[in-house]
Formats: C-alpha cells, structure tokens, sequence
C-alpha cells in the first residue's frame, strides 16, 4: 500500500511538472473559459432586460465550460500518452491502472482548483452575482468536483479512442448533455424518456445543487443530488481505472 | 556456466482479427545470449516482443519467461525486463535525467540518483542531461531511450529496433555494452531487420509475415546455405557450390592434393542478406504452390 501511494506521488509529481512546461496547455485550460465567460456576458447584456434573473443560467453555464474545456483536454492528453508508447512504457515499468489513474487526476485537481477558482471570481465579478461567501464557496466546491469528474469522463473516453481525431465523436454527447441537464429549459417539460437520461450526466446534478445555492439553500439541503453528483464521479472513475488498456 | 533457458516459446500464434500475425512459433532462448529477431516489416518481431512482455495475450500456444507465463506472471516479469520500445516513449517537456527517473521510480531500488547519472553516461548524454528531449535529434532519443531500459539494471532487456537511427559509432558503442551485459548473465532480446547488426548475435531467429523461418547461430545460417568456391590452375577457373563449406572444403581440396599449379582460391559465401531474401523467397513460392494446389483439389 506504501508503494502504491508512493508511486502514485511520483506520477502525480510527472505530470505537474509537465504541466509546468506546458504553458500552452496551462494556458488554454485557465483562459479558454474566462474568455467564453466574458462573451457570455456580452451576449447577456445585449438580450436580457434589467429584471432578468441572468445568474440562473450564467452560473451552470460557466460549469458546463468547465465541464466542457477539461473532458477534452484531458481526454487528448491521455490519448496522446497512449500514442506516444509511455503509457505502455509506463506499465511496462510497473506502474498499475490505479496509479496511473489516481496520479493523473491528483495532478490535474490542482489545476482545476485554480481553473474553478478564477472562473467563480470572474463570474462574481462581471455579473455582479452578490452572493455570500457561504454561497460561494459552495458553488466553488461543486465547480470543483465537477471539473474533477470531467477529467475522469476524459480519462475514461480516451481508453477507446487510439489516436486525437477518435476523441472528437465523444463531443456531441458532452453537448447533449447540456439539453439532458436542464440548464437550458427545465427537464420536468421534456418527454419522460428523456428525463429518464438525465441521470446519466453530470450536469444533472451539478445543475440541481445549484439551483438551490441560488436561492439561498444550503450546500446539503439537496443532498442526494450532491451524493448523486459524487456517486457518479466514482462510478466514472472506476470505470476509468477497470478500462485502461495497456494496449489495443 | 551452466545455460539456463530463459524464454521458452511453443507453438504459438497471435491473430489480430483476420490477420495472423504469428504462426506456430517454437523456440528457446538461453540465458545470456544476444538473441535476434530478424526480419522485414510486418514480420512478427515486435508483436512476439509485446507477447513477452505481457502486453498481449497469445491466441493460442505457450510461452514462458524466466519460468514465468506472462500472461498470469506480469508483475515478477516485470521487474526483470528493461523494454525499449520501437518509437522512443519519452515525455518531450521533460529532461533525459527526469524521464529515467520517472520509469526508475517504478521499481524499489536504492541510489536511484546515482544510477540515473550512471546511465545517462553510458549512453553519452551527460551534458545534455537538463535539456528538454523535444530538442533532441531522432539518435538522441533513442540514447534516452535505452538508458531508461538499463536503469534498473534488468536480468533481460527486450529492445525494439534499438539502434535505428543512431550514427555508426554509437551503434557501435551499443553493441559493445551488449555484449557486456551478457557476460554478466543478461539476456538480450533485440529486433532488427539491419543484417550487419544481425551479425552481433549469437543466435537468430528469422520471421517472415508471421512464420519463423530459420533459428540458428548466423555463422551456420551462412554456413547452411551456398557458399560457391572458386580454383584457379594458371588461366584455367573451376566453380563449384557447397553447401556448409567448412566441412566440405577439405574433400573438395583433396583432389587437387594441393599441387603447385593451384595458385588462387577464392570462397564466395552468401550474405545474410542473400540467405534471408532466399528463404523467403522460398517460403513464398511454397505458400503459393500449396495455394495453386488447393484450387485444383
């Protein structure tokens, strides 16, 4: 067990310092989502009236950035570790799925500790939300956990793609995942069936919590959504762990 | 020494698909041999290396590494084997020193500084040592490479086309450290389709689309197959082909008793090359023999 935690820090320990290097990758990752926050803004001033009660839509929004910008970079990065041959020389070496898994989420977690961070401030800044730090830091929390969950759909979306281009199909489903979420319209007005599927993303949940933050609920006062949200983060990165391949 | 076998293959296959990438294979290696896989693209050689390694499973047939099936004994392999595989697998943002730090790690060994340094000398990359590998040529690579399948000081290095474009100094150098690590008990298993690099070993297996073709020492694959001699008494020239030469030669002599008007003689042996080509040559016309006879059965 000491091996493996030690292992997983030497991995972890990897990929930091690349990311370290990697100014583009880092960039894109803490940029991206501000920029496109920003444009959501302009777009919001220019459609909405001034009664308009734009942060229950520009808050689950800005998850969905989230949500978005990390499946996909880290679903290219994992699959860029495969078509490399180091995840093969990583297993090769000793290095288990678990401790692959587990290190590279450990990594990229700092990095969406900041990304969400620097999102929530944004998004408080220019809308002008008003919201307690209670409040806040729930948001942040769910944001957060969000982001990490993103990365393990990543993670697990790269074990079946053998090169970048097969990670491109995966995209029109992260997008319907916005419709299934119910952050465009209320999902009590689609069909059943299509209620049904919204379980199956995560945005669900994440819409749900904060929703209830919105209106001045607590973080727990909707409960089972949280335990749902955090449920479906470990069911995906089980999954993650049980499919990785060392090879095709 | 006492020869202990090392990797015990039989009869084995590997299907991709349709595609039969190994056919019956059957052979042994022997501890402390520089073993050769020799044959085109598309032969079997890296497949049969990622059998060995674990990181496929068999269609059908057994083998065994170090008494261990790889299949169900991955984990004891490998802390045995040192890999390099055909492309470097390197983390180009980082340092040679970090890259080989990072697969050292892996495995519990003490002085793992030391021996990174160690290493990064050998291969001759000492003051390149903190540069980033994305500023390396393709030879560069291949040095990081192969230091970070020495590292851990393994009992059996399975190498990949090690020396493609590296520059014939180094190869050199290589094979020179090859031949060092087993005469202190490593087995190497090394895939090429360079022929003069063939040579350096001490036994070869030859696979051509799937099929073993020949497994010998290259001396007696030479020696197998034509070498032509050529006499000359005064003007006049006499040829003749021989098959195993070395023992051939002196009942070939003897009718000339070696008399004074022998005044030349040539042996012109085959090159590996030629010896490959020819058996797959062969191994090809009987392919389509057996296929000509199957449609008119």
């Amino acid at each position: 067990m000491t091996n493996m935690i030690k292992r997983v820090g030497v991995v972890t320990g990897r990929v930091l310092n690349q990311l370290r290097r990697d100014h583009r990758f880092v960039g894109i990752s803490l940029v991206f989502p501000l920029v496109i926050i920003y444009f959501i803004k302009v777009v919001f001033d220019a459609l909405a009236s001034p009664s308009f009660n734009i942060s229950v839509y520009v808050v689950p929004y800005a998850a969905f950035i989230i949500h978005f910008i990390t499946f996909i970079l880290t679903a290219i990065v994992l699959v860029r570790e495969r078509t490399a041959g180091t995840l093969a020389r990583m297993f090769v070496s000793g290095y288990n799925p678990i401790e692959i898994v587990s290190g590279y989420l450990l990594a990229y977690t700092v990095l969406a500790t900041v990304q969400s961070l620097l999102i929530l401030i944004e998004l408080n800044w220019i809308f002008e939300l008003g919201y307690d730090l209670g409040q806040l830091a729930s948001i942040y929390l769910v944001m957060w956990v969000l982001a990490i969950v993103s990365m393990a759909i990543g993670m697990l979306v790269s074990n079946f793609a053998r090169n970048e281009g097969q990670v491109f199909p995966f995209i029109p489903l992260v997008l319907l995942s916005v419709i299934l979420s119910g952050i465009i319209l209320p999902i009590e007005r689609l069909p059943e069936w299509v209620q049904a599927l919204s379980f199956l993303t995560p945005l669900y949940y994440v819409n749900e919590v904060i929703q209830k933050l919105i209106i001045g609920d607590g973080l727990f006062d909707d409960w089972p959504k949280l335990i749902g949200l955090l449920a479906y983060g470990l069911i995906i990165v089980s999954t993650a762990t049980l499919s990785l391949r060392e090879s095709d | 020494m006492k020869q202990t076998t090392a990797v015990h293959i039989q009869k084995l296959d590997k299907n991709f698909g349709e595609v039969k990438a190994l056919k019956s294979v059957s052979l042994k290696i022997e501890t402390g041999q520089i073993f050769g896989l020799l044959g085109a693209n598309g032969a079997g050689k890296t497949t049969l290396i990622r059998l060995l390694i674990g990181s496929t499973k068999p269609s059908s047939g057994h083998l065994t590494v170090s008494g261990f099936d790889p299949t169900k004994g991955k984990r004891a392999i490998r802390k045995l084997i040192g890999y390099m595989p055909q492309s470097p697998a390197l983390y180009e943002d980082l340092t040679p020193r970090e890259n080989i730090h990072f697969f050292c790690q892996a495995h519990r060994i003490e002085n793992i500084s030391q021996r990174v340094d160690d290493v990064i000398a050998f291969v001759g990359l000492s003051e390149r040592a903190h540069d980033p590998v994305y500023k390396f040529s393709g030879g560069m690579k291949q040095r990081v490479s192969l230091a970070c399948a020495l590292v851990h000081q393994p009992k059996m290095l399975l190498l990949d086309e090690p020396t493609s474009g590296i520059d014939p100094k180094l190869r050199e150098a290589f094979w020179e450290h090859f031949r060092e690590l087993t005469s202190k008990g490593v087995t190497i298993i090394v895939s090429t389709h360079q022929m003069n690099e063939a040579m350096y070993c001490d036994r070869l297996a030859i696979l051509h689309q799937g099929v073993l073709l020949a497994n010998d020492t290259p001396r007696q694959l030479l020696w197998n197959n034509r070498s032509r001699i050529k006499i000359w008494r005064g003007e006049q020239v006499t040829e003749k082909d021989l098959i195993n030469y070395p023992e051939q030669l002196p009942g070939e002599l003897q009718s000339y008793g070696l008399d004074s008007s022998v005044s030349r003689i040539e042996i012109e042996e085959d090159t590996l090359e030629t010896v490959v080509l020819r058996m797959i040559n062969e191994q090809e016309a009987g392919y389509l023999k057996e296929a000509k006879d199957d449609q008119y059965d």
